[in-house]
Formats: C-alpha cells, structure tokens, sequence
C-alpha cells in the first residue's frame, strides 16, 4: 500500500510522471521548475527511467516535442513556468486541438514585467482558455496525486483533453513534505498503459495532421473540444471516486471546508487553500461562523458542484492570485459571480501576487471585510498593498 | 504546532538544514514537517533563512513563519548584515545559537531578550567531525535540545540527506553537538 518518501513539489511531479511510464521527454529548465527537467534528466542517465531526453531550446519546441512524441503513441513529458508557459501558448493550443492528452506539471510564477521568480497564477490564468484541463494543488502529497489523476482524466476516450497540473512556485515546488507513494503495480493498474485514440503518427500509414481547416468544418472541430469538456466533469467525479477507493485519498472538483453552517465563505486556488482552512478553524474558535472552499478544477470548471458547496453562504470572498486587469474582477471571481445566483453577496480580492505570502492575516482580512461589507457590489479589493502603492517607483522626467 | 526560523548565511547549508529537520520529523519520529523556503538573490556569504512547520497533525497552513517557537542561528555575525533574528519573538520562543564565545551568546540574550539560549560551537565541531566548516548538520544535533526531534531521528535524517560516507559525519557531529550544547 505504497510507503513514505520526502518530496519537495518538484521531485512528486517527477516521481508521477515517471512511473505514468512517460517515454520521451522534452523539457526547458525555468525556475522554479528546474528542478523537474534535470532530476527527470538525471534518472534517464541513470537508466532509472526508460525514456529519451530531447534536450530543446525554448518551451515552444519542448511543447512541440511533446505534442509529436505523444502522437506517436506514448506517453510524453514537459513541464514549464510563467514566461515559458507564455512561449508555449501557441502550441498549448495545437496540443488542445489535436485532442493530445499530455499531462504537464505547470509551477505556477508570476509572469514579467517587472520580472519575478515567485508564486502568483498570472501565467496558467492566461492560459485558462487555451483548452487545457487546469487542476490547481494545496500540498505536496496532491501534486503527486492529481499528475497521476490527470492522465486518467484526460486521456478518457471521451475527453481526450490535455491537462495542466498547477503547484504553487516555491510554496509547493520547493516545500519538502511526507508523500504517501504508492507501489509501481499499483499505479499501473490505476493509470494503465497509453493507447493514441485519435490521431497517430506512423510511417507504415501516413496522415497529414494539423492541416488547414476550412471554416466548413473547425467550428464542429470546437464544439468536439467544448463536449470533451463537459465529459470531462464527469470523467473527473468517476476517477476520483475510484482513486479514493484504491489509495483512501478523497479528492473533489472543489472541496468545502466547514461550509455547511458558514455564513461567509472564502474560495481559493492553490497552496493557500490550506492556509484558509487554517484561518476558519482559528475564526470558527473565536465565534465566526466561516469556511473555505477550494476550486481544484478551474478548467473544466465545476459551477454545479460550487452552487451546492456555497448554498448555504451568504457571502463570499473570492481570492485571486492574479491581477485580472480591467475586468470586472479577477478570474476566480469572475467564475464564482456567475455561478452563483444574484442574492449572494460576492467579492473580488486580489493578493499574494509575485511571491508576497498569503498570511493567515491576509485569509482573516479578507473574512472579516466581507463580513462587514454592506455594499451589494463592492469593488475589488486588494488586500495586502502596503504603504501608498501610487508612491513606489515613480518615474520622475527630466528632474 | 511548532514554528521555527533557521538563519544563516548562503552556502553553510540553511535550506538543506530546514529538510534535514523536516525529513526527520515526518519519517523518523511518525509526525508532520513541511519546510517553506524563502529563496532569493541568493549568493555564498548572504543572509538567508528557512521556515519550518512541526506538527502532530498534518499541516494546512503554508505560509511563512512570523512568530516562530525556535530560532536556530547559524552564524552569529548575522546581526552585522542586518538580520534581526529576534523579529516575530515571543516570551518564550527559544534561541538555538552557532557561536565559540559564550559572552556572544549572553549578548544575544540580552539584548534581542530571548529568554531561552542554548549555543554550542558547531562550526568546530563541524571542521572535527566533517572536514568543512559548514555548521549545518551539528546544529541540528544542537536542535534536538528543544525536544523538536529526538537526537536519532535528527541522525538518520542526516544519513538520509547526505548520503552514506558524509551522512555519518555529519551524523557524528549532530550527536557532538547534542551532548555539548550549553543552556544559558
């Protein structure tokens, strides 16, 4: 029944990856993900893993490389961060419409400028519509279980979808915590052998893939894509299940902490999921009547199971690591305000941007200004600005 | 729950100290450890520090350490490059100190007001035991005086992280250390 191992986010991407039995990898090292394209380097030297390395020159041709081993009928591997996130967005793309199911470990940074190495969701934020699963990880123990998830979910005949596994920069990737790893036999009887179900790249019987389309025929080609979606929902609930079975580890679309009773509710992405649910436990001490809700699947994203979750809440505080400029709120929030029906009082918050942590000040802050919000459209809120923000660096001319 | 803030400076092994503890918490004494790096402009000889979080109970918290139980130094020329290692300190948060001069252990006490001091010169021991003059893996042992973590627990995690040969020197060491810490 598996055994312990102590594993920074990173070397948990890896361990899954390499024992989904991926076969060609081809990864650029960006940190915080370095450390995922040179320990996978490493166990292909040392024979430990039976895959070919391609060594690439930017995260365009990792992801080409990927995409193009992957339709040859195995299982391929890449893994990137923020700007190299942003180099790949145009074949994240072609993955998604080739129906490719790649599994890639995303460590989510801030994308430039200015130019950051730490946590925030800017970059797979601008990726939520770049047809990819997107699953979004609190702990260590997660990320190792939702890359092994995510190959059941996407390469499922009916969603044939790709899938970005996204663990916070630093606070998951660089965070060494107890795994609970399960035996090889075990995994290859939950993740199974991978079998290309659409499209397939073999000399002895050539097809041309990725031709040009004419209008006939790509709006159909999209409705396949958003049906694979919808089937994805259904697929997630039906592997979790069985997940939960064999390894006793619950998993959900999006998981309500101590929601049932509360009166104001927090929803968040990631690595700080935990620290809300921290927060709620020391509030719910004190008398507040709170809880947290963490989105695990932001794409598809599961506005049904959220409805149920908040039913109870009449306020809720929805906490973006992203800036969303010049929306009407960042993008969680933009997902929970339409999922919910127009009594429920909902707000914006937008902070740990670029490595600033998301305290258990900054959860409690949020809580509380909710509480005390009167208003029933009340502006984003940024929570963790210091100082005069509109004094810092002001670029003087001519003085 | 436990928090504690390990300083030092790049290059005597801070990071790899704060996975050091984490690993023998959570595989050799059945509890919870997650360690939150604060990486950064890092280069040899510049302040840098590391959070841990000690727990019976799995961990939900994953921020960093603001009001730690136990603040392990490592070098203590720290205060000359504007560390302020006592930041977040409370009554009776314990001070766990890399120093040869015990006098430099009373300032410490005295003037960042911790009422709890244990140091030891692990950086002695460290160039005994080891070889190097990294004081990492001797003031782990040091550590164990906190009750944090039995001193086995701290010597297998160090066999695990550093490999067999300097594994059991940098073992050796933590034990050293352990039986030559001195309280305040």
């Amino acid at each position: 029944m598996g055994h312990y191992k102590m594993l920074d986010g990173n070397y948990a991407a890896v361990e899954a990856l390499k024992m989904a039995g991926v076969k060609v990898i081809s990864a650029y090292p960006i940190t915080p993900q370095s450390s995922i394209s040179e320990k996978l380097a490493e166990l292909v030297d040392e024979g430990e893993l039976n895959a070919k390395y391609i060594r690439v020159e930017s995260e365009h041709t990792a992801m080409s490389c990927a995409v193009g081993a992957q339709l040859t009928g195995v299982r391929a591997a890449t893994a990137t961060s923020s700007v190299g996130l942003a180099l790949m967005h145009e074949v994240l793309n072609v993955a998604a419409g080739l129906r490719v199911p790649l599994v890639m470990p995303v460590v989510n940074r801030s994308l430039a400028s200015p130019w950051s190495l730490w946590c925030d969701h800017q970059d797979t934020m601008a990726e939520r519509d770049s047809g990819w699963i997107q699953l979004y990880c609190e702990n260590v123990q997660d990320v190792f279980d939702s890359v092994i998830m995510a190959y059941r979910i996407a390469e499922h005949p009916d969603v044939l979808t790709p899938a970005m596994v996204c663990l916070d920069g630093f606070f998951l990737s660089h965070s060494m915590q107890k795994v609970l790893v399960p035996e090889q036999e075990e995994i290859d009887r939950f993740v199974g052998e991978y079998k290309a179900v659409n499209l397939r790249l073999d000399p002895k019987d050539p097809i041309l893939i990725n031709n040009l389309t004419s209008p006939d025929e790509i709006t159909e080609m999209k409705y396949q894509q958003a049906a694979g979606f919808r089937n994805a929902k259904r697929v997630m609930g039906e592997v979790f299940q069985e997940f939960a079975e064999l390894f006793g580890r619950k998993k959900s679309v999006v998981e309500g902490y101590r929601t049932d009773d509360a009166d104001a509710v927090i929803v968040t992405l990631g690595s700080m999921s935990g620290t809300a649910k921290y927060v709620v436990n020391h509030m719910r001490e004190k008398g507040y009547k709170v809880g947290a809700a963490k989105v695990v699947s932001f794409r598809p994203f599961p506005y049904e199971e959220l409805r149920r979750v908040l039913e109870n809440a009449a306020k809720v505080a929805v906490l973006d690591r992203t800036t969303g400029f010049g929306a009407q709120g960042a993008p969680l929030w933009l997902e929970v305000k339409s999922a919910l029906d127009g009594c429920k009082l909902v707000k914006s918050y937008i902070g740990g941007l670029a490595g600033r942590d998301v305290s258990m000040w900054s959860i409690e802050n949020a809580l509380m200004d909710i509480m005390e919000e009167r208003s029933a459209k009340p502006d984003t809120k940024w929570i963790d600005l210091q100082g005069d923000p509109m004094n810092l660096r002001q670029v003087l001319m001519n003085v | 729950m436990r928090r504690l803030k390990f300083y030092g400076l790049g290059g005597q092994g801070v990071v790899t100290a704060g996975k050091t503890l984490s690993t023998a918490v959570s595989i050799y004494d059945g509890k919870y450890a997650i360690t939150v790096p604060a990486y950064g402009h890092e280069r040899r000889g510049a302040p840098v520090y590391t959070d841990i979080v000690v727990d019976e109970e799995p961990i939900l918290a994953n921020c960093f350490v603001y009001e730690p139980d136990i603040v392990l130094v490592m070098d203590d020329s720290i205060i000359e490059k504007n560390v302020d290692v006592a930041k977040g300190k409370r009554h009776d948060t314990a001070l766990v100190l890399n120093t040869r001069n015990p006098e430099v252990a009373e300032m410490y006490a005295n003037e960042f007001g911790f009422n709890k001091v244990f140091y030891v010169d692990a950086t002695q021991i460290a160039i005994d035991c080891i070889g190097r003059e990294i004081p990492n893996g001797p003031m782990l042992g040091a550590l164990a005086i906190t009750g944090i973590a039995p001193i086995e627990a701290i010597e297998n995690a160090l066999k695990d992280i550093f490999g067999e040969r300097a594994g059991e020197k940098n073992a050796k060491a933590a034990r050293k250390a352990y039986e030559q810490v001195k309280e305040i």
